[in-house]
């Protein structure tokens, strides 16, 4: 085996580093092209995000490959080789293919547990299938990485909670709520975390969207971008009962939401719930607010602690999906020793002569009015039918092994006649 | 033959409860999920065991007290086995299959011997009030573990604590709907069921209402239900006030319907 994982990620290679590199990613099939061009790499794989450069590559002579593939990051990287050595990792074979199940199911990513990373590398293998520089192994391994991400993300709960506070106030919402369509929505101020929210729960169907703000055309402008309604700020009190969420991230001093204010809301309400996030700081809704029946107000803070607290447990579970990789491991590495001439040649045998075993004991019912040298002289017939088929593929295959060029007819071989199939 | 799906039916109800309970543990959906099912089965046997005894005995199957309990879980599950079709608040499971359970247990005491009815009681007004107000009581326990499940989500949610556990709980609001819809229901059954008590309590005993203390706690419980109905309906009570009030209202029921049995003198027991 000679599979090389060569590459950066946001925990070994600061920000600059990694955008120079991604800087100039912008073309990733020439760069591909660039690898495939190196003699000693026979299936390339390059694989660029915002958080990561990374060449998976199955080579003839190891570490010529990783000196090539090395020249080839400082390069693009436009850095000195020391400064950039510290910044690279490099796996091989099964260390390798354990980095790429890892980033797959999202171990590895900045924020544990996030879907992109997968349809990331979906489409670098999709570019790298289209060019032609994948075969045998790195299609096994890369569609093996897909399996992982899906029985990672059913078997452990590493994608569970919310762990962006916009996602954390949607889920919060839910809880009050049960569904969010359909419920009413004021944004009052502006500001980049509140319009994410605003954003979130637009996705998820809202009723009518208000929107306030102490200048009134900056309200009115923002209404046209969310498809909602301005309000005067002066008349919130007026228009507070027709809301089921409000979210504030106004920069005012004092307390833009009181308990009297609330409280007279929830009266004209009949008692519906209300939730409160409060995303401003300081603080924008006076916090005794949060005492009055049916009212659920969370501040920055709070919700902060959730995501915590939600990372936390998606480390936990990130230890699950460790044990899934180990043995996904496990079953790749017996997927690749099986990829050898003389087990497949046994393995190719042993099913032919269970068929012929097979065959027989099934005749053996108008097979006993036969005499012994008879029924010898078919099982005789029978199997040097066989040996006359496997003849020449095993012919083939022994010859193709003398250049270590084998692999892919061993793969078909193995394929064809259901080999691996248990 | 009846008393092994009796049987069947506990045994079932107790494996539910475990699943459901299991769910909770591990907070998984899907363990739930199978959990209802079970719950199904459980309640498949029970209708079975209800139908056989009616047409081996013909005659109204719920008449001593333990009858009326197991009648009560039956109610209970299928009431939640209907709601489960329309919302999505599968975990009540968790709180009304241990309790359908422990009904039964209860219940299994005095279940293998058929019961002989007296003369009075013959009659199908009394089948048709049994089966009202233990039917109504069961909405009522429904709506009780839905205001007690709504008083524990609405705490995690008031302190924050927003764990994995208020993830399994149902969201509030259908919490208090379903609380609502079986006040509506279980008032409207419960008032049919004494109405028609009172009826054949006046042609067995020649007036309408005794005073007796199981008619008395009877009646307490309906006015606080009556009270609770109204302030919902009139003054638009929701959520953390219609819950704590479901409960102490089932409390005033439950006095009724227990501990009347066990430590007055009631002229209601027959059996």
């Amino acid at each position: 085996m000679n599979i090389i994982l060569i590459g950066m990620n946001h925990k070994t290679a600061p920000l600059e580093i990694r955008e120079r590199l991604s800087l100039s990613c912008g073309d990733d099939v020439n760069h591909l092209a660039e690898i495939m061009n190196i003699p000693e790499i026979k299936e390339g794989l390059y694989l660029a995000t915002c958080n990561r450069v990374e060449v998976l590559a199955n080579a003839t002579d190891g570490e010529g490959a990783v000196a090539r593939l090395r020249d080839f990051i400082f390069h693009h990287g436009n850095l000195s080789a020391e400064e950039m050595s510290k910044c690279l990792y490099l796996h091989h074979d099964h260390e390798a293919v354990r980095h790429l199940f890892r980033v797959a199911a999202s171990i590895d990513s900045m924020v544990m547990g996030e879907p992109q990373i997968l349809g990331q590398i979906k489409d670098a293998f999709r570019t790298a299938v289209e060019h032609n520089a994948t075969g045998v192994i790195l299609n096994k391994i890369l569609h093996q990485s897909f399996r992982v991400a899906k029985r990672v993300r059913s078997e452990t709960g590493i994608a569970n909670n919310a762990v962006s506070v916009s996602f954390a106030a949607v889920e919060l919402a839910k809880k009050i709520f049960g569904v969010i369509e359909g419920r009413n929505v004021l944004l009052i101020g502006a500001g980049e975390m509140s319009e994410l929210a605003a954003k979130h729960l637009i996705s998820r169907r809202v009723g009518k969207m208000f929107i306030a703000n102490r200048t009134y055309a900056r309200a009115v402008k923002m209404a046209e971008d969310f498809h909602g309604t301005a309000i005067e700020f002066d008349m919130l009190p007026e228009r507070l009962h027709e809301v089921d969420i409000v979210i504030t991230s106004t920069g005012a001093p004092g307390y833009v939401l009181t308990p009297p204010m609330i409280e007279a809301a929830i009266r004209r309400r009949k008692n519906r719930l209300l939730f409160l996030i409060d995303i401003a700081v300081p603080r924008d809704i006076d916090p005794a607010v949060g005492e009055i029946d049916n009212v659920y107000l969370y501040n920055i803070d709070d919700l902060q602690d959730i995501v915590d607290s939600n990372l936390k447990s998606r480390k936990r579970e990130a230890e699950k999906a460790e044990t899934i990789i180990d043995e996904e491991i496990t079953k790749y590495l017996e997927w690749y020793s099986a990829l050898e001439v003389v087990p497949t040649i046994i393995s190719l045998r042993e099913k032919m002569e269970g068929i012929i075993r097979g065959e027989i004991a099934k005749s053996s019912a108008w097979m006993e009015n036969l005499t012994e040298d008879e029924r010898r002289n078919i099982e005789i017939m029978a199997n040097s039918i066989i040996n006359k088929v496997l003849h020449d593929p095993i012919t083939g295959l022994k010859e193709e092994s003398k250049d270590n060029s084998a692999l892919p007819y061993i793969a078909a071989i193995r394929r064809l006649f259901g080999l691996d199939d248990k | 033959m009846d008393i092994i799906f009796f049987r069947l039916a506990l045994a079932v109800y107790l494996l539910s409860a475990l699943g459901y309970l299991g769910s909770l543990y591990t907070r998984r959906v899907l363990v739930a999920r199978v959990s209802t099912w079970i719950l199904f089965s459980a309640f498949a046997f029970h209708t079975l065991f209800f139908a056989m005894r009616c047409i081996k005995t013909g005659q109204n199957p719920v008449v001593s007290f333990h009858e009326m309990l197991s009648f009560f879980a039956w109610a209970m599950a299928g009431i939640y086995l209907a709601f489960q079709l329309k919302t999505k608040t599968r975990v009540l499971g968790a709180f009304v299959s241990p309790v359908s359970f422990l009904l039964m247990i209860a219940a299994s005491k005095d279940m293998a011997g058929y019961v002989s009815i007296p003369a009075a009681l013959q009659s199908n007004l009394v089948a048709v009030h049994v089966i009202l107000a233990v039917t109504g009581e069961a909405l009522f326990a429904l709506a009780t573990c839905a205001g007690a499940m709504y008083l524990i989500q609405e705490g995690l949610l008031k302190n924050k604590k927003v764990s994995s556990f208020s993830k399994v709980l149902p969201s509030l609001t259908d919490l208090d709907r379903i609380n609502h819809i079986c006040l509506m229901l279980g008032f409207s059954l419960l008032t049919l069921g004494i109405l028609v008590g009172s009826i054949w309590a006046r042609s067995v005993w020649g007036s309408l209402w005794q005073w007796d203390p199981k008619q008395t706690w009877t009646l307490a419980a309906w006015f606080a239900y009556a009270v609770l109905l109204h302030q919902r309906l009139a003054m638009g009570w929701k959520g953390h006030k219609a819950a704590l009030f479901t409960l102490l209202a089932f409390a005033v029921l439950l006095i009724s319907l227990v501990l009347t049995s066990l430590l007055f003198v009631t002229a209601h027991r027959f059996i």
